[in-house]
């Protein structure tokens, strides 16, 4: 009959259709981890072919392995290191005098609670090593010695050290500037959905596919348990804890984020969350709020109109900054 | 009345064939499509071993420091050993979720569980 | 058993009418009758329905088995209460693939096949069509289609048996006179 032909073409063409529309290539959400800078780097990434996500996310990968050679202090032919044993200072990479940059402006406002130059100070800690113990308070003294906001100068890449002594360390600074330069070369490769989670430095770029990037924030004091969960897009998200490195004696914690006055750990707070538009601003802002303690740390946010904050006190209270709220997603 | 078969004609049984040889294939694809969540054992770069989470299994991984032992059963996945000086990674308890991460830094031990990113995990990572 | 006094050709068309709307009513209370019956999968019927749907086919041709089969989900939602539900849509949709499906069967390679063929072919439209408003309706997962193989599987078997009733029914009504003469209004073989 005639009208059952064009049926007939009619269901044809919906069959080609449906087998044109199965064979697209999917887009696919891929999870990659890999140990570097000390710690696990994840990096999930989406909205692409597979193929082109794993060659981003490997390029990826590549460029936090560079800056960790170039900006480790453990590393002995590092760019850190060489500036640490020279006299006077020398000439750094454009990559290591942004970081240096971006932390000294850092040190310089929050009045000295974000230090740079506590390397012998760290090495004397060895909050890591195998038999980790309390330093001699002279040790302490002389660790501390030429260290603070105005011991390091720079000029363009010259920099200039006031103290032979003094030794560098980037600390979490340098690996949030890695996660930096590790999503500028996803963006690069034309990603737009991704996460890079550094140790707890984090980046989280567009949104996942269908909703934004959800992050829990880990509870200070019990293991397993979320203190709050946040939802952002295109932000760092950085925690500062006392509870992922240190040893405990006499019913003391002592932990690895020193207070550059007495070189002994900082007691105003349990964990600090940072949130804004880059990690190394993030974690510097992190370090410094978490010796500074909640009012002052509050106060210092208050400079940084794209950063808000999330503080746990030393007595287990939670501070944030007037514009947290609207990164609180529902549980 | 006439049983089927009687009434049946050769293009009949083709039909009838075709149909179930579809879905007889269409099964097998379905069961063989990769899915389930996934262990996967790493060290840097390379993958040492992967496994269905949900299959026991006790091995042990090498490193530059010596062996990790890795333990998988019912309670999820955990490293039992290590030659590290810390031993964090023993106390980091059994990992189950995907997304979990268990690691060895200093023996450069990765263990993870993988699975299709979940749209509905109360979180995507964890910030600490 | 004719009425000297009418014209065979409207003779025969009120007959289609009639006999239509009996199949339609028929199909109808199989449908409500499968629906009360217990089922391990809520809607993994026998699909006895079809029976009508294939003696119109047969019978008075591819017009007719649209509309039996459209009546049937039409009226037997109505009944069920169950008109514009997902159900429905799911039923229409299975209604409409399967019946195209064996209209057009029927039409190309009707001469080399029973009516099991055409039936196995009608459940299996009719399993095609459930499944694609599933995954547009219902679920929009992908996943949907993990059971489409398991379904198709069962619906061949039921498509055998509704085709041999079928094939019976129409043996039977065959040698009525009142279908003895049955031409089929709109195809043109």
């Amino acid at each position: 009959m005639t009208w059952n032909r064009p049926l007939l073409i009619g269901l044809l063409v919906a069959l080609l259709a449906l087998s044109w529309w199965r064979l697209q290539p999917d887009d696919e959400t891929i999870h990659r981890s890999q140990l570097l800078m000390g710690t696990v780097v994840e990096i999930m990434a989406a909205g692409m072919p597979s193929g082109k996500l794993e060659t981003a996310v490997d390029a990826a990968f590549a460029e936090i392995a560079r800056l960790d050679k170039l900006l480790s202090r453990y590393q002995l032919d590092s760019d850190v290191s060489h500036l640490s044993q020279s006299d006077n200072g020398r000439q750094v990479t454009a990559e290591t005098a942004e970081v240096l940059a971006l932390g000294l402006d850092v040190a310089l406002r929050s009045g000295g609670a974000f230090d740079l130059t506590l390397g012998r100070l760290n090495a004397l800690w060895t909050i890591d090593g195998e038999t980790p113990s309390i330093p001699h308070h002279d040790a302490i003294a002389a660790a501390l010695i030429g260290t603070g906001p105005t011991a390091l100068t720079l000029d363009s890449r010259q920099v200039t050290k006031q103290t032979t002594q003094l030794q560098i360390d980037l600390g979490g600074i340098a690996k949030g500037y890695a996660v930096d330069r590790a999503i500028a070369v996803l963006k690069q490769q034309g990603v737009t959905s991704a996460a890079i989670n550094a140790g707890g430095d984090m980046y989280l770029l567009g949104q996942r596919p269908e909703r934004p990037w959800r992050i829990g924030i880990q509870h200070p004091r019990q293991k397993g348990a979320v203190l709050e969960t946040v939802q952002v897009s295109d932000q760092a998200v950085v925690t500062s804890g006392d509870y992922e490195r240190f040893f405990e004696q006499d019913g003391i914690r002592y932990h690895h984020i020193f207070d550059p006055q007495s070189g002994q750990p900082a007691r105003g707070c349990q964990s600090v969350t940072i949130i804004t538009d880059s990690v190394a601003l993030g974690d510097a802002l992190a370090t410094a709020v978490f010796v500074l303690g909640p009012k002052a740390g509050l106060q210092l946010l208050g400079q940084y109109p794209r950063a808000e904050g999330l503080i746990v006190a030393a007595d287990g209270t939670l501070h944030t900054s007037p514009g947290w709220e609207r990164y609180r997603a529902a549980p | 009345m006439k049983t089927p078969w009687q009434i049946m004609t050769v293009g009949d049984w083709l039909v009838v064939l075709l149909l179930l040889a579809a879905s007889l294939t269409g099964l097998a694809w379905v069961a063989t499509a990769p899915q389930g969540t996934r262990v996967v054992v790493t060290s840097g770069e390379q993958v040492l071993f992967t496994a269905p989470v949900d299959s026991p299994h006790s091995l042990s991984f090498d490193g530059p420091l010596g062996p990790t032992r890795l333990v998988i059963d019912d309670q999820g996945v955990r490293i039992t050993d290590s030659p590290c000086s810390r031993k964090t990674c023993i106390s980091m308890g059994p990992a189950r979720h995907s997304g979990d991460l268990l690691a060895c830094v200093p023996n450069r031990i990765l263990v993870r569980i993988d699975s299709p990113a979940d749209p509905k995990a109360p979180y995507d990572l964890l910030s600490r | 058993m004719t009425c000297s006094a009418v014209d065979p050709r409207e003779l025969t068309r009120a007959r289609r009418r009639v006999f239509l709307a009996l199949f339609i009513a028929i199909a109808v209370s199989l449908h409500i009758l499968e629906t009360l019956l217990p089922s391990p999968v809520p809607w993994l019927r026998l699909g006895l329905a079809n029976v009508m749907t294939l003696a119109a086919l047969y019978l008075y041709g591819g017009r007719a088995a649209w509309t039996v089969s459209l009546a049937r989900v039409g009226l037997g939602a109505l009944l069920l209460g169950r008109l514009f539900s997902p159900g429905f849509w799911l039923a229409a949709a299975g209604a409409v693939v399967a019946t195209a499906a064996m209209i057009i069967m029927y039409r190309v390679v009707g001469r080399r096949l029973s009516p099991i063929g055409i039936s196995a072919i009608g459940a299996a439209g009719h399993a095609l069509g459930q499944i694609l408003a599933a995954r547009l309706l219902v679920i929009q997962h992908e996943a949907i289609w993990q059971i489409f193989p398991l379904f198709l599987f069962f619906t061949v078997f039921s498509g055998i048996l509704t085709g041999w009733l079928a094939a019976g029914l129409l043996t039977q009504l065959g040698q009525h006179p009142a279908f003895q003469a049955t031409v089929h209004a709109d195809t043109t073989r």
